[in-house]
């Protein structure tokens, strides 16, 4: 069903969270029809913001008992459509559940609301000498409740691993509105299933987390960052698997091949990259401050002897933002090139990167589209950027063309679909390349475990047969 | 109405919908509704733009509005979105579907004439001057029909000029050395001339904070500027661009280019960051405007804020002020101009001065023309936090490098009782030279 | 009514082997001991057992098995002959192995390329990986290195009702969906048999420094480890044991930093001067280290890695880490004969007094007060007798969401096992 709530449950939602935290206005609903990927416009039936785990709860039961969809939304920056709105269904977002509960120094863990956006507990925990230390490119707005959703990584994730490598213990709303606590710092011994792991990266399908304990890490004392030149993306590739294999642990690799450098350099955000350069490689060592120049030695030297035409290298703060901004603003630059982007993610074994570029840019040729990479290299999580412009939809069938074929590539060569961004509407179509019928019915199984009744975020990940449908194809929304 | 569409719609294209905006607006922080984010405003724009939003729907008319038109979301998007510009076009699109209410429409047509505007100052410096508006703050009930009266009052008591003695804990010396209204008379070894400049002496400056124009003429001339009077210039425009009164602004733009041209000055100085920022961006004001884009260009690569000016100079440092300066960045520096350092770097050319960066200091403070006025709610909200934050630093003297902002922070301070002086970085230098000497 | 259908249809006679051979199981010997060569032979060996209500214990190297205290008819799954080193990827950092091999193998097959796999629980020389997985424990090094359910990259393992699935990959960012594999790590063969998995390997630090600090009690020592714990470094791992033979008998910590010369005496500086004391630097493990010494070392670790002996009646307690000599407090009343911690994730691990362990349900009280969980991990085959699944989880929490905790789990060993074909299945 899809049109206005029932007035009775309007009011009673407003009850619960406060009568200006309940919107219904259609004309006020139309800015929550996208999240960070706008290929998709889908306008929810109401957006519900409750405060606390209790509201939520409150707001869970009634939607439940209303047999209507929800669709968990935090900054809404994810890339695959996890926070798309269903026709039938409403947003609870966690905007107002932004308070960071408890910073636990001594045993360097925090307690958080899940909208506390993720550069934000950094920054509360840096007098303690800690910080968090999984850090999406998109930390400065993301939040800990997406990102625990989505097991987001970021640059530095290389060395430290993604977010579910820091989540001890959740609170999560589950669909009848039952509160439930998983894991917790100190149960290590309970010997249970680990529910925490498994409600990691479920992208809104299993519940809500509305309290997320989190471990962080002491502050690194020093930092050295490389920038390598090289004329081909071969070479560049080339390098990454020599410094990982020379046993070196970089907190960071980031490759931005040629196409970005020229987006870059031709934008308002020129970061002094070489124009002519077929590929740009920003390598960050981090920790003790001895030991890190004989790391960024080495690497150099790994650069170098892969044919870097040039190594660059950052002393402070300020030189180090210069070697960054290049990887920084691409994205930007890159919205500003083209009135749509579409930001893949696919994740490929590290030695099987040149080659895989290499196959991209034929693909981005036969389809004549322009495809930028820019990239976490050290994982092999691939970030291929198609440009377009959605109002021509014979392009726009040209992009899906062209997506279809990456993806096909990345598992081709034994990676996978999605590194980082999840899986959400974007790539249900996609599945089928990593699963066959047996495990998607399992994940379906395991959905079931968490939400029987199918109400979180439905027709996302894993599409039921009785979903199939329930969400516009990309170019229908567009056109 | 096509033009200011057309003109959207090429702005609006960079917006990539990513939501790094989304943190640094104090209204998102506050309600949580994306509606009242940048990304959320902007989407709201390409609707009406795009024919799917009509713009005297609620939805529209209510979000364009409670934008403070802080720009904090500039500096933050990766896809340099022009938010400002935006939502000047946005606002003519929104008043031309919906005219403003009365209070908005008053105090724009206050502002627009010189003739209205004159009187409307000077009765507010008499209410100020005998101590009424102070005492009226302190009666008028904090809820309430007048609450809107009492918070005018308290900012126009906030105006009131300061005591560099009183704020340093001393006693008021009875006879000050230097009449305020002379010139700076630079002794001994003459700074260089760093070039011709003309100040931008702003409606509520000359109106309410001639101090600030002073300090500003006598700091400058005291670093080697040669400051001309700029005769025939008037508002800059800025309350009428914001009000989506393009027209209007555009008439007082056109005005001030042509005086300022006429004065033949090598820099503009402006000491409200409001004034600067809408002056810098004439060029974008007259974008479609072939007679005069180029003029207008012309005149917006000319204007600088004054501690621009003064800290390209050194400052040069004058006598010990022992002050501990609580600073706020006002936004219309901050986030529309990018310049933060130049404010820190008057105030600590001062000896003696130390300068604390409040909290959240890159935050709004609510201010935004009569926001607090127009949003009482979400205003006092916005502004309690400021208060707090600059109360927190505790510091003897507030500070702030607009004068719109120093109202604001100054009748937040009022409303709870404090007596704090909330002043411009130039008057903290202007008091240090003054007693150094330099003026005699 | 379909016939029963015996296995010898279905796997060849090398895939079956004798039972009489066998000592173990608690007295009452299994059907069948199986023993797959590959995963469809497991497939076929578990949906038989669903369809024919026949419980299938699943054990790696069969080293050490679970007590049946069930009645009804079992087999035992043994994966032994699945043990090939499937792929090594050097340049990728992974490694896939077929979940009996022994877990050594895998650290000698990296230790040709100068690699390794950070886990470091009791017993890991005698484990077999799918074991190791299989229990889910990656002992202190998680400090430096993070747990082993984040560097199980994949896993092919079959459920109970014999559906063959492929977790996760061979990448380091892998998941496609939910990340089910996740769950899979720790569930102790009661949702699936694993057959095989593909691990991330990490290059060998240059040095890996082990120093030691002793004193008189557990408490001293924990006390330390807490002050390790909030110093401006992050070690390898930080474990207390209450006895260090090589030490005279003495409590010790043991703190090990990993990286590369300098950084290591930097840090160690840095430590020392943050907790106040010097540790004895016992020695440095890796290129450049001097042979003999080396030697001495890594026998000095695996001394404190399997500190708690494998063969007695071990408890498992865990609280936060502060609150670690409140919980050392608790446990002394087991008369602990041997006992370590981990000071990063609050474990303590304890070989009971099998005269005492009948403390152990009041001693549940006492860490829940603490907001902490205790567990009886092994149980010697004396004290074993009669006692109802004496191990299986006790997540003792008795918050309101305790039901709904035990829910999901009950729900999602169904999703995986239909028919509870997988023993020891949790009461
Ligand atoms: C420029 C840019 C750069 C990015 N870089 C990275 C990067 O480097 N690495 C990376 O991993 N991602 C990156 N992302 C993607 C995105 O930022 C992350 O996926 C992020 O975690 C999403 O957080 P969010 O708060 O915006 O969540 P949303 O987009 O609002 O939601 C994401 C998903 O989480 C669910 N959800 C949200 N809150 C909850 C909750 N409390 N409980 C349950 N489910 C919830 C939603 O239903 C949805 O499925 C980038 C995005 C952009 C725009
Ligand atoms: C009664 C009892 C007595 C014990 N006694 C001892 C003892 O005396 N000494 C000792 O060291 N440990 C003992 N244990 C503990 C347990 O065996 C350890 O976890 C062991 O160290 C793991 O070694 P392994 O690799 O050989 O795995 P196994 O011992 O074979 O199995 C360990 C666990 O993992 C599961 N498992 C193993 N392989 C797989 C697979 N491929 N797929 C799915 N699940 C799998 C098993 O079902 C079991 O639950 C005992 C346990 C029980 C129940
Ligand atoms: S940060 Fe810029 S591009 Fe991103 S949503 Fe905001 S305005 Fe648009
Ligand atoms: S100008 Fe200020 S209030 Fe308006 S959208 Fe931008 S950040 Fe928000």
């Amino acid at each position: 069903m899809t049109g206005p709530l029932p007035p009775r449950l309007e009011r009673e939602l407003r009850s619960v969270v406060g009568a200006d935290h309940v919107i219904t206005d259609p004309d006020r609903l139309m800015v929550y029809e996208s999240d960070g990927l706008t290929a998709y416009r889908v306008a929810p039936r109401a957006v519900v913001l409750p405060a606390s785990t209790e509201e939520v709860s409150e707001v869970v039961r009634l939607l439940h008992g209303a047999d209507i969809e929800i669709v968990p939304r935090g900054a809404g920056t994810g890339l695959s459509g996890g926070a798309l709105p269903t026709p039938d269904g409403v947003i609870v977002g966690t905007a107002r559940m932004n308070k960071i509960l408890s910073i636990d120094a001594a045993d360097r863990l925090a307690l958080v609301q899940p909208g506390v956006v993720n550069a934000r507990l950094t920054e509360a925990t840096r007098p303690h000498g800690l910080y968090y230390a999984p850090d999406p490119s998109s930390q400065s707005t993301c939040t800990l409740g997406g990102n625990v959703a989505e097991n987001s990584g970021g640059p530095h994730c290389l060395k430290y691993g993604v977010t579910s490598r820091y989540v001890t213990g959740l609170t999560v709303v589950m669909a009848g509105g039952e509160v439930v606590r998983l894991g917790g710092a100190g149960h290590e011994a309970s010997g249970e299933l680990d529910l925490v792991g498994l409600f990691v990266g479920s992208e809104g399908c299993f519940g809500i987390a509305t309290e997320i304990e989190v471990r962080l890490l002491p502050l690194t004392e020093g930092v050295r960052t490389l920038l390598g030149i090289f004329d081909t993306m071969e070479a560049a590739g080339h390098a990454v698997t020599s410094i990982i294999g020379s046993g070196l642990m970089p907190a960071a690799v980031e490759i931005i091949d040629k196409a970005t450098i020229e987006a870059v350099e031709a934008s308002i955000f020129a970061a002094g990259y070489p124009t002519d350069a077929g590929a740009a490689l920003v390598i960050e060592f981090d920790g003790t401050e001895a030991g890190l120049d004989a790391d960024a030695d080495r690497a150099e030297r790994c650069c170098l002897r892969e044919g870097a035409r040039e190594v660059r290298r950052a002393s402070s703060e300020t030189e180090r933002a210069a070697l960054w901004k290049g990887r920084k603003k691409a994205f930007g630059a890159m919205g500003r090139i083209a009135p749509d982007l579409l930001v893949q993610d696919a994740t490929v074994p590290r030695t099987r990167l040149p080659e895989v570029l290499a196959e991209i840019s034929r693909i981005g040729e036969r389809y004549g589209l322009k495809i930028a990479n820019v990239f976490h290299a050290g994982d092999g999580n691939l970030h291929p950027n198609l440009l377009f412009d959605r109002t021509d939809a014979e392009e726009l069938a040209r992009v899906e063309k062209a997506s279809h074929e990456i993806m096909s590539l990345c598992v081709a060569v034994g990676g996978t679909i999605t590194g980082e961004h999840g899986v959400g509407v974007d790539k249900r179509g996609y599945m089928g390349l990593v699963h066959d019928e047996v495990e998607l019915d399992m994940l379906r199984r395991v959905r079931r475990v968490f939400d029987p009744g199918g109400l979180f975020n439905p027709g996302k990940v894993v599409p039921d047969a009785v979903d199939a449908g329930a969400l516009p194809e990309v170019s229908e929304v567009a056109s | 109405m096509a033009q200011a569409y057309e003109a959207q719609r090429e702005r609006l294209l960079p917006c990539v919908h990513c939501g790094f905006c989304l943190p640094a607006c104090p209204t998102y922080n506050r309600l949580g509704d994306e509606a009242d984010s940048p990304r959320g405003r902007l989407h709201l724009m390409g609707a009406v733009v795009e024919g799917r939003l009509d713009p005297a729907s609620d939805a529209f008319q209510t979000h364009i509005d409670r934008c403070l038109g802080c720009r904090a979301c500039e500096p933050v998007c990766p896809s340099g979105v022009e938010y400002g510009a935006l939502l000047e076009l946005a606002r003519a699109t929104a008043t031309e579907a919906r005219p403003p209410g009365v209070l908005t429409r008053g105090l724009l047509a206050l502002m627009g004439r010189p003739l209205l505007r004159k009187p409307f100052l000077l009765s507010g410096r008499i209410l100020r001057a005998t101590g009424l508006a102070a005492l009226a703050t302190r009666v008028i009930p904090s809820r309430g029909p007048l609450a809107s009266v009492r918070l005018a009052l308290a900012m126009l008591d906030a105006t009131r000029p300061w005591s560099p003695e009183a704020a340093e804990g001393r006693r008021t010396s009875e006879s000050r050395a230097v009449p305020r209204r002379d010139r700076a008379l630079s002794p001994g070894d003459a700074p260089p001339n760093r070039g011709r400049v003309g100040v931008m002496l702003g409606c509520v400056q000359a109106g309410l904070y001639s101090r600030v124009n002073e300090a500003t003429v006598r700091t400058l001339e005291a670093n080697g500027y040669e400051v001309v009077t700029v005769a025939g210039q008037d508002c800059c425009g800025a309350l009428h661009a914001h009000a989506g009164r393009l027209d209007g602004a555009r008439a007082l733009a056109e005005n001030n280019i042509v005086a300022f041209e006429r004065a033949g000055v090598d820099f503009i100085a402006a000491n409200a960051a409001g004034c600067g920022a809408a002056m810098k961006d004439y060029d974008v004001l007259f974008e479609a405007d072939a007679a005069m884009s180029a003029r207008a260009a012309a005149s917006s690569e000319r204007v600088r804020d004054v501690t621009e000016l003064l800290a390209s100079a050194g400052p040069r440092p004058g006598a010990e002020v022992r002050l501990s300066v609580a600073y706020d960045h006002p936004c219309h520096l901050l986030h529309a101009q990018g310049v933060s350092g130049p404010p820190i770097s008057v105030l600590e050319a001062v000896p003696g001065v130390e300068v604390r960066v409040i909290v959240d200091a890159d935050e709004c403070c609510g201010g935004a023309g009569i926001y607090g006025l127009t949003h009482p709610d979400l205003g006092a909200r916005i502004g309690g936090d400021k208060v707090a934050a600059v109360r927190a630093a505790s510091a003897q003297v507030a500070c702030t490098a607009n004068p719109g902002c120093m109202m604001q922070i100054g009748a937040g301070l009022r409303l709870e009782g404090s007596s704090q002086a909330v002043v411009h970085p130039v008057e903290v230098l202007d008091e240090s030279y003054r007693r150094a000497g330099f003026y005699h | 009514m379909i016939a029963a259908q015996p296995l010898s249809d279905l796997l060849p006679p090398e895939a079956l082997a004798s039972v009489d051979s066998s000592p173990l199981f608690g007295g009452r010997p299994p059907e069948a001991i199986v023993r797959p060569a590959s995963v469809e032979e497991v497939a076929a060996l578990l949906s038989w057992a669903s369809r024919e209500g026949v419980g299938v214990l699943t054990m790696a190297s069969g080293h050490r098995v679970a007590p049946v205290t069930r009645e009804g008819r079992f087999v035992a799954l043994r994966m032994d002959r699945l043990n090939a080193i499937e792929a090594y990827e050097a340049a990728d950092l992974t490694i896939t192995a077929g979940a009996g091999a022994p877990f050594s193998s895998v650290t000698r097959a990296l230790g040709e390329n100068d690699q390794w796999a950070p886990f470091d629980p009791a017993d890991v020389a005698a484990r077999s990986l799918g074991g190791l997985v299989a229990a889910g424990e990656s002992g202190p090094l998680r400090m430096g290195y993070g747990e082993l359910r984040n560097h199980v990259l994949g896993a092919r393992v079959v459920t109970g009702d014999g559906r063959t699935l492929d977790l996760g990959g061979r990448v380091v960012k892998n998941v496609a969906g939910f990340d089910v594999l996740k769950a899979v790590v720790g569930s102790r063969g009661g949702l699936a048999a694993i057959t095989s998995v593909c691990l991330r390997a990490f290059p060998r630090p240059e040095v890996d420094r082990v120093l030691v600090r002793t004193e008189p009690t557990v408490r001293a020592a924990a006390g330390l480890a807490l002050a390790v714990g909030t110093a401006p470094v992050l070690p390898a791992s930080c474990v207390v044991v209450d006895r260090l033979s090589e030490r005279g008998e003495r409590a010790a910590l043991v703190v090990r930093l990993h990286g590369s010369r300098a950084t290591v005496d930097e840090e160690q500086v840095r430590m020392e001067r943050h907790v106040g004391v010097p540790f004895e630097v016992v020695g440095d493990v890796g290129t450049g280290a001097d042979a003999a010494s080396s030697e001495s070392t890594r026998r000095l670790l695996e001394g404190v890695r399997d500190h708690v002996k494998s063969d007695g009646t071990v408890v498992v307690a865990s609280v936060r880490p502060s609150r670690l000599p409140r919980l050392l407090e608790v446990v002394d009343r087991l008369g602990p004969l041997a006992l370590s911690c981990d000071a990063y994730t609050g474990l303590v691990r304890v070989e009971a007094d099998p005269e005492r362990i009948t403390e152990l349900d009041l001693l549940r009280r006492d860490v829940i007060a603490l907001d902490g969980a205790i567990r009886q991990e092994r149980i010697s085959s004396t004290a074993m007798r009669g006692s109802a699944d004496p191990l299986s989880p006790h997540d003792d929490r008795r918050d309101a969401s305790a039901a709904g905790r035990t829910a999901l789990a009950r729900r999602l060993e169904t999703a995986f096992d239909p028919a509870g074909a997988l023993w020891p299945a949790r009461t």
